[in-house]
């Protein structure tokens, strides 16, 4: 069985509205987003609310759209591109927050998408608490973490945190320990 | 209504239709409550009151938008183009814009100041509008411009004390927009505003490590208990969203 498909079936398992930390390495990253994307979300009939403060966007769109996968019930939160300066160019399932350090704004767009889906339950991807850790004292992510995941859990949303295991540390493990359930490393599933 | 475990008696509520600040005011301004809402350009005054008035209209009630600076047709041109807005809301008559230049000219106030007895005429003329109009539901933008040909403490005092009687004795609940500047130390530019309200909600700008971040707060609002936190909002197509300031790494003053 694939990886994509272990990561599915193991958050498939997990109650409704939970919060995981899903600790990821370099080498399976695209396997799990797969498993996510590709299949998680899908059967669980669920639109996806991917926040990347790693990579723009756009690259992940690219990314997916090469992996084949429908692009239709996933949406966007993008804090990198425009505090990168980088392409002008907007895609339309994607809205931009200035920088990864307002973190309110992250928590704004967020419940703009669910707002503007409503009518399904969300999935919510953070990608990822390492980068967010690189522009944010650990106060300010872990009140940012208590405040979003809460939030979702009373809509009824999952949240997914990526964290990369090679970047983690005692600080970033405390603070998901504090607002996840669980904790799944996609090496072990 | 009956007391709540805090021994407050409830009163009757405005909801306003803005999520979050419903829960920050525990379920809606006060109803016939005569409201600052204050702070420097571009923090969303006129775009709160707004939304404050298309919700009250898609709840059958009857709105006022009364505009002072700017016409009601650039005025509506600017606005948000928001996912409920409904534009059988005008066409009924549930929603109605009136500028104040035109409410002036009618009365003969062409004067640049007021005295006594015309802010009288003009406190008279916008009663007998919220009367004819069934208003339940006003927004003056701005109060500080009509408060510019008062001039005097006294003159703006009654005048605002007035008109506050007058739409509170209609049940009309009312948003009375007021402009300061950034660097202002009280929440309006004649300092009587903001004491003769019965309520304030402060729009500002926080500059946060280079970020600009719009904000909320409600310093004072009579007949409820009510939340005095400061909140990050967004103006989107679906209405004004808040989320609490983040704390954990603010500086001293924000």
């Amino acid at each position: 069985m694939s990886l994509s498909v272990r990561v599915a079936q193991r958050l498939e398992s997990l109650p409704e509205s939970s919060a995981i930390a899903l600790r990821i390495r370099a080498d399976n990253y695209f396997d799990t987003i797969r498993g996510i994307l590709d299949s998680f979300a899908p059967n669980k009939n669920l639109d996806s609310i991917y926040v990347t403060s790693t990579i723009p966007a756009s690259s992940i769109i690219n990314a997916l759209e090469v992996l084949e996968i429908d692009l239709e019930h996933i949406y966007f939160v993008d804090s990198v591109s425009q505090f990168m300066m980088g392409e002008s160019t907007k895609h339309g399932h994607a809205i931009y927050v200035e920088s990864p350090t307002m973190l309110e704004n992250v928590m704004l767009k967020v419940e703009y998408l669910i707002r503007k889906t409503k009518g399904r339950n969300n999935l919510v991807i953070l990608d990822s608490i390492n980068s967010m850790a690189i522009h944010n004292s650990t106060k300010m992510l872990s009140e940012f973490f208590h405040t979003l995941v809460n939030n979702l859990r009373a809509k009824k949303s999952y949240t997914l945190v990526f964290s990369m295991e090679e970047y983690e540390s005692d600080e970033i493990r405390n603070i998901l320990n504090l607002v996840c359930d669980e904790t799944i490393s996609a090496a072990e599933v | 209504m009956p007391d709540d475990i805090t021994g407050e008696r409830k009163r009757d509520r405005c909801v306003t239709g803005i999520d979050a600040l419903d829960s920050i005011v525990d379920g809606g301004i006060p109803r016939g409550n005569t409201v600052l809402v204050t702070g420097s350009v571009g923090t969303g005054k006129t775009t709160l009151s707004m939304e404050f008035l298309v919700h009250g209209a898609l709840e059958g009630e009857n709105c006022l938008f009364i505009s002072v600076t700017e016409s009601c047709e650039k005025l509506m041109n600017n606005i948000i183009p928001y996912d409920f807005f409904d534009e059988k809301l005008i066409r009924e008559g549930k929603l109605v814009f009136l500028d104040m230049p035109v409410i002036y000219s009618q009365l003969g106030l062409e004067q640049l100041e007021f005295d006594m007895e015309e802010v009288d005429v003009l406190v008279d003329a916008i009663s007998d509008i919220v009367t004819e109009l069934q208003t339940s539901r006003l927004v003056i933008d701005s109060i500080t411009s009509v408060c510019y040909r008062l001039r005097t403490q006294e003159k703006i005092r009654e005048f605002i004390l007035r008109l506050g009687a007058v739409l509170s004795s209609k049940g009309c609940t009312s948003l009375l927009v007021s402009e300061i500047s950034p660097a202002e130390e009280r929440y309006s530019l004649f300092g009587v505003e903001e004491a003769i309200a019965d309520g304030i909600i402060f729009m500002g700008n926080l500059e946060r490590r280079g970020d600009l971040l719009r904000t909320l707060q409600v310093v004072k609002m009579r007949g409820t208990m009510h939340s005095r936190a400061k909140y990050v909002l967004d103006l989107t197509h679906c209405g004004v969203l808040l989320v609490p300031l983040l704390k954990g790494g603010s500086v001293a003053g924000g």
